[in-house]
């Protein structure tokens, strides 16, 4: 017999921890980090130098603009002092001093328009030219003191002992402080062709830590699944194995109550039963022949004779219950209808059986598994349900043999409580190939549905 | 006067053999033969042709209510009498469809023997009272249960009559004769008496009797 049982006793076990997975989840965001970082880095970097080669640019340009303003300013003012020299007629002389002193305001306008930012080095080499510039303006105020006549006689030799001398020291500064500019615009390029090849090297340093690192965790990560793969595969292989072992277990276990409650039954049934059966009619016959005579004598037999007819019907309740001989003497609809009127009469609930297209051809394997099932439905509503009513259909369909036990009880919530008896009915479906429902809502009764395949041929 | 014979079937050699001494101390009956199983019990009732055979319902090879059905079709005037430790209502009306007379309890087989033998060789029905009792309670409780009235009150007294009949084993025609009606009317009474118990057959009629305590 089934025992209810909740198997609520079961907790799952905790699973052995995995260290090493927190270790490459670590190392994996270490190494994202580290990549994340020197991409920063290096963007940084290189937004810096672009903006500094523009600044250098920029400066280079500024520079070479007022160089050229200012050489073109000198060029100007030495053709007006050349032109001032060579001039002849008087009338024109105070126009062209008003010139030449425009072209010094302009040309010292040039000098402050040089851009303020330097270093000490293009200071010096300014103010050269801005020394000889201003030697060379002393030189013409003097020429420019001279009266005309004289001017014009001395105009030769002025111009070629003093003027050119300077004009070509001008141009001599001019073009020191270009080259200067040049030069400063390749040492910035030198500097940033260094820095440069450092952020090359660094950069490149990175990757190679991040992809050593990387492959290191790739290859990690691999034989950590691989081996983790294996162990899901012999775990699987070895839990459908030990499946497979326990339900051979239960089918024997379910095969060997079977075949053990027979054989007691049969034992107490023919045994057991027939004995005390002849026992009986020996005694029936010996209180009959003491009649009359010895009544105190046959009072004893009598009562001898109860005992054995109490002990004949609990011999006989007891081989039914071990295994119902109706099903081996008038087939399974019969047993049905007999446990259907068993229940009815032991229990408060009103059975009624439907088993009228029950094929009796089946093998013993079906007709007791039906038999139990049948048996075992009942058993729980009788105890659980405070069903009024029952109903039991056998019913035999195109491709199965349904079996169907309904009840009006309260019901219950077949996703919770489960108990053994339904995981031993499960078992039994199983063997045969077929499937069990339970159908229950709290209040509104319960269906068990079992279908089974029709079974090949019939031997018993 | 002729003595009734008896063939024994049981599958047991003890109880047999208590069966024997019962009929045997009986005057007017006698023990022709015994049977071991059902095939045995069927072969033997064809030589011998006894008056009565009285049938173990649970025997190996063939059941008893399978031998019984084989022994009625093959000879009519052989009546049996079932043996069972049963009282249910399955064995009964299955006994008696395979054409027993009279059902049995073993534990009760040595007081009621003689006179079930005797019953069924005179073609009426004999049920030991434990029997319509079991069927009688069961029946009451399923009608408290399920609440229907009870349908033997729709009878007309005549259906009673003839249900009774009916139930002891009497054709149409005996009946048709016993009540000075025509076998027509008396066919008549009997599909609808049958109608409204909702019985389909003779032994139905007779469980549903035994049931009611109209015959015993």
């Amino acid at each position: 017999m089934s025992e209810n049982t909740d198997i609520g006793a079961w907790r799952d076990p905790t699973p052995p921890s995995s260290k090493l997975r927190w270790l490459f989840l670590c190392v994996s965001v270490c190494l994202l980090a580290l990549l994340l970082v020197s991409h920063i880095l290096a963007v940084r970097f290189l937004s810096e130098m672009r903006s500094q080669e523009l600044a250098a640019a920029r400066t280079l340009a500024e520079r070479t603009r007022a160089l050229s303003g200012l050489g073109l300013s000198i060029q100007s003012y030495d053709q007006a002092v050349q032109q001032f020299v060579a001039l002849t007629a008087a009338d024109r002389d105070a126009e062209a001093r008003r010139r030449l002193d425009q072209l010094t305001l302009e040309i010292d306008a040039d000098f402050d328009h040089y851009p303020s930012v330097r270093d000490s080095e293009e200071d010096e080499l300014l103010n050269g030219m801005r020394g000889v510039f201003s030697q060379q303006r002393t030189l013409y105020i003097t020429i420019l003191a001279a009266r005309p006549a004289e001017r014009r006689r001395q105009a030769e030799s002025i111009l070629a002992e003093h003027l050119v001398p300077v004009q070509k020291q001008i141009l001599d500064w001019s073009g020191k402080l270009q080259a200067w500019n040049g030069e400063r615009l390749q040492h910035a390029d030198r500097a940033r062709v260094t820095l440069f090849a450092n952020l090359q090297e660094s950069l490149s340093r990175v990757l190679a830590i991040g992809f050593g690192s990387g492959l290191l965790l790739v290859l990690g990560s691999m034989a950590y699944i691989v081996r983790l793969d294996r162990q899901t595969r012999a775990r699987y292989i070895e839990l459908a194995r030990s499946r497979h072992a326990l339900q051979q277990l239960s089918a024997r276990l379910v095969d060997a109550q079977e075949t053990e409650r027979r054989a007691i039954s049969r034992e107490l049934h023919d045994e057991v039963g027939q004995s005390l059966g002849a026992l009986l009619v020996d005694i029936g016959r010996l209180s009959t022949a003491l009649s009359g005579e010895r009544p105190e004598v046959k009072e004893q037999v009598d009562s001898l004779k109860s005992v054995a007819e109490r002990t004949f019907q609990s011999v006989r309740n007891i081989a039914l219950l071990l295994r119902p001989s109706m099903l081996d003497d008038l087939g399974l609809a019969a047993a049905l209808e007999w446990q259907g009127r068993e229940v009815s009469r032991r229990s408060e609930i009103e059975v009624s059986v439907e088993s009228e297209s029950v094929p009796e051809d089946m093998p013993d394997e079906y007709k007791i598994s039906i038999y139990r099932l049948v048996q075992e439905a009942l058993n729980n509503a009788v105890r659980h349900s405070g069903a009024r009513n029952a109903k039991v259909v056998v019913e035999r369909l195109s491709e199965s043999i349904m079996v169907r036990v309904t009840d009006d009880g309260r019901g219950f919530d077949p996703r919770r409580s489960r108990g053994m008896g339904i995981l031993g009915m499960e078992e039994r479906v199983k063997r045969l190939g077929g499937t069990l429902r339970v159908e229950s809502q709290p209040g509104k009764g319960a269906t068990v549905t079992v279908d089974l395949p029709i079974p090949a041929g019939g031997d018993a | 006067m002729k003595k009734t014979s008896v063939l024994l079937a049981d599958d047991h050699t003890l109880i047999r053999a208590g069966l024997r001494r019962v009929v045997d101390a009986e005057p007017d009956l006698t023990v022709v033969g015994e049977a071991n199983d059902g095939r045995e019990a069927v072969a033997m009732a064809g030589n011998l042709k006894p008056d009565v055979v009285v049938m173990d319902i649970g025997m190996p090879s063939l059941n008893g209510i399978e031998a019984s059905r084989q022994i009625r079709a093959a000879l009519p005037d052989t009546q049996v009498v079932m043996l069972s430790m049963h009282s249910d209502e399955g064995y009964v009306l299955r006994a008696l469809k395979a054409g027993a007379k009279a059902y049995l309890l073993k534990d009760s087989a040595e007081a009621d023997l003689a006179r079930a033998i005797r019953a069924a060789a005179a073609g009426k029905s004999f049920f030991s009272p434990a029997v319509g009792q079991v069927l009688l309670q069961d029946y009451m409780r399923r009608l408290e249960r399920t609440g229907g009235e009870d349908s033997y009150e729709l009878l007309t007294p005549r259906e009673r009559e003839i249900l009774q009949l009916v139930a002891e084993g009497k054709s149409s025609k005996e009946i048709a004769n016993l009540l000075n009606l025509s076998v027509y009317t008396v066919e008549t009474h009997r599909a609808r008496l049958m109608q409204k118990l909702n019985l389909r057959s003779v032994p139905e009629v007779i469980l549903y009797a035994v049931r009611k305590g109209i015959i015993s």
